[in-house]
């Protein structure tokens, strides 16, 4: 199916369903009840097979180009069907399964992730790596039969929904670095996985603290090569800063929207305003570019850190906006709509920190675009 | 529509004119590879690869072939009186049969005979070809005297019945001006980050390139994030084709410039801020081509304030 095709149809089948698929409006806004709608919404989409294009058949997806699944994205995020940040994981975890597990094993799971039956988290920080993610310690022990993993993750994505995870161990010696990572597929259910979600300061509980003791993983669950995680972990990166960041704009772009239209006359100053909508249409038109980079096949590198600053800090701009446009409804308003106000702008104070923080996308830059060698 | 090929040999034949140097050799030059077709048969080629050339080679932007061409097509007079700094309104009112031009010109306006000058009218514009013999010329030297910007102004007779509108035509002129210098600016800001790369990758302290000390890095690493901003907004305008993506754009452009332009000074250090370096021509020519035809401080605000009385954005370009 073409672009313009989907669109056309996408954009009629999602008024026809306005009704069905519209959130439930109890106000609370919670993560729970983000999940459930975004379960409802992946299902009906799979069913209706919108949620399939742009996928491999082998994967259950029938085809296409990338951008369908683009489109799909934006266009659930324009109407405030979905929550960008929790929808797009499929976009960073589903690519790295299709070309990473054994084909098996992907053409089972992958179509689970899609329709909303599964939520599938992505076990990358520990508490001693952040930023630097080579130094990992999660220990894998080569059995008999496959693995058995002890360690600790942190800032897990939904863990405390998943039913998988993409795991990033240590099967090296401590010292290996980039050299001895192996990527596991787990099993959340498995015996000696404890998760402990974090309260966070915008108020939802989305990341967790795993724990593992001795957990077993069988070793058809390995990813890619033993000892190459690393190249499992650097190509799934640039999925993060591509298609999830054109849903991210969208978002932006509903909530500019929504500022402009309620903000009290007077409260906004022009030139800021102007300042954050030349921020969007910058980002907007770059990521636009790199999506269709991607469906024309391109292999997506360190220019993806590009995107994923320029993405952070216009949603930061446009969120300092509503704190000077919409203060008293930001700091004190007790109805839903201030609510998520402020959740949001508390949110967005982590856009530079999340997904690799905007002084490491700096460092890529440095380093991979401009040439400038070694750090040290 | 030019194959990449084509659009290669074409940069490289451009790139040969501006290294000859001379501002009469240049619009030979310009005749002789073509350029003035293509203007007319795929602008966006012409005006990108050129202004782009001429922003990084620190060349004068053809300014008036464009605008020129814009306001008509089919006659394009040889030069423009532009507005002056900082303004796009029309830089000439008109009181019955008389102009009162008050606007600037670029270089070209000094040796042609004619020029088109768009009017302020009774509430609309119009567009007049005037002999440049009747205004005052005056060299302006200031910010940037290689640039060779001259002030322009006098009063001129004009026939006294009513002159077409044009508010269309004048808004296209500004529209493709600003593309063409924002792409000026791009190429700028790519020079000087180029300039600042070389420095910091060559310079060394405590025993150390300085390209390897973060703060150094960061600068640079911002500079790109910057460029690659105004070149992927200045795409869109193109695609998106309308006056207000393009005041967008060369806003985004303007800023970014000027962005590149303090972190390449303060990379280059003691360097940069010698006249025997060449990054002093391009701060001085970004702040300049920054003003021409509003600056981004002002079209930012502009923006804004349609923004605000509209309540809405403008739709987004469809993926």
């Amino acid at each position: 199916m073409e672009l313009d095709e989907f669109r056309e149809s996408l954009d009629a089948w999602l008024a026809s369903q306005a009704d069905a698929l519209r959130p439930n409006p109890s106000g609370a806004d919670t993560l729970d009840e983000q999940m459930d709608q975004l379960a409802r919404v992946k299902r009906a989409t799979f069913d209706a097979g919108w949620m399939r294009w742009g996928w491999p058949e082998r994967v259950g997806g029938l085809g296409g180009s990338t951008l369908l699944r683009a489109y799909l994205g934006q266009a659930l995020t324009a109407r405030d069907l979905v929550e960008p940040g929790i929808y797009s994981m499929i976009e960073v975890l589903a690519p790295t399964i299709i070309d990473h597990a054994p084909p098996g094993l992907a053409a089972t799971m992958v179509p689970r992730l899609l329709r909303g039956d599964e939520t599938w988290c992505q076990g990358f920080s520990e508490p001693g790596t952040g930023s630097n993610l080579a130094s990992l310690s999660c220990r894998a022990r080569r059995t008999a039969d496959g693995w058995r993993v002890t360690g600790q993750k942190i800032w897990t994505s939904l863990a405390q929904y998943a039913q998988r995870c993409v795991l990033l161990t240590r099967t090296g010696p401590s010292d290996s670095g980039q050299a001895g990572i192996t990527a596991l597929f787990v099993d959340m259910a498995s015996p000696g996985i404890v998760v402990r979600p974090i309260e966070t300061m915008h108020g939802q509980p989305e990341f967790s603290e795993v724990f593992f003791d001795d957990v077993p993983v069988p070793l058809e669950r390995t990813l890619g090569q033993i000892d190459q995680g690393w190249s499992v972990a650097m190509d799934l990166l640039p999925f993060e800063r591509s298609t999830a960041l054109w849903h991210r704009g969208a978002f932006l772009r509903r909530r500019l929207e929504g500022l402009l239209d309620t903000a009290p006359s007077g409260s906004l100053n022009a030139r800021e305003a102007g300042e954050v909508y030349l921020q969007l249409f910058a980002f907007e038109a770059r990521s636009r570019a790199t999506q269709h980079r991607l469906a024309s096949g391109e292999h997506l590198g360190a220019e993806t850190s590009i995107d994923k600053i320029m993405v952070a800090t216009t949603e930061q701009a446009l969120f300092d906006l509503v704190a000077d446009g919409l203060g008293p409804d930001l700091l004190t308003g007790d109805d839903a709509a201030g609510a998520r106000w402020r959740s949001e702008y508390l949110y967005s104070r982590a856009a530079t920190i999340y997904g690799g923080s905007i002084e490491i996308q700096r460092n890529i830059i440095a380093r991979r675009l401009l040439g400038l060698g070694d750090d040290r | 529509m030019m194959n990449e090929l084509e659009r290669d040999l074409f940069a490289r034949s451009i790139r040969a004119a501006l290294e000859s140097g001379h501002r009469l050799a240049l619009e030979d030059a310009l005749d002789d590879t073509g350029w003035y077709e293509a203007l007319t048969a795929e602008p966006r080629t012409a005006i990108s690869i050129l202004f782009e050339l001429q922003g990084e080679s620190n060349a004068g932007p053809s300014l008036d072939a464009v605008m020129a061409w814009a306001l008509d097509p089919d006659d394009p007079a040889p030069a423009v009186v532009l507005p002056p700094l900082g303004r796009w309104d029309a830089p000439a009112e008109r009181h019955g049969d008389q102009l009162v031009v008050a606007g600037m010109a670029t270089e070209r306006l000094g040796r042609a005979e004619i020029a088109q000058v768009g009017t302020w009218s009774g509430g609309r514009t119009e567009i007049h070809t005037i002999r440049t013999a009747q205004l005052e010329v005056r060299a302006i030297t200031g910010m940037d005297p290689v640039l060779g910007l001259l002030a322009v102004r006098g009063t001129v007779e004009v026939a006294p019945a009513p002159g077409r509108e044009a508010g269309d035509a004048w808004n296209r002129s500004i529209a493709f001006g600003r593309l063409g210098l924002s792409h000026a600016l791009v190429g700028a800001a790519r020079r000087m980050l180029e300039l600042a790369r070389a420095h910091a990758i060559e310079r060394v302290q405590f025993g150390r390139s300085i390209s390897s000390f973060q703060a150094v890095r960061h600068r640079l690493s911002d500079s790109l994030v910057a460029i690659e901003a105004a070149e992927a907004s200045l795409a869109a305008a193109w695609d998106l084709g309308s006056g207000l993506s393009a005041s967008v754009a060369k806003a985004v452009a303007g800023r970014s410039g000027r962005l590149v332009s303090r972190h390449a000074q303060q990379v280059l250090a003691g360097m940069g801020f010698t006249a025997e370096h060449p990054l002093h021509r391009f701060v001085r020519r970004t702040l300049t081509l920054d003003q021409l035809l509003g600056a981004a401080t002002s079209l930012t605000e502009s923006v804004g304030e349609q923004l605000l009385r509209s309540r809405t954005l403008p739709a987004g370009q469809p993926l």
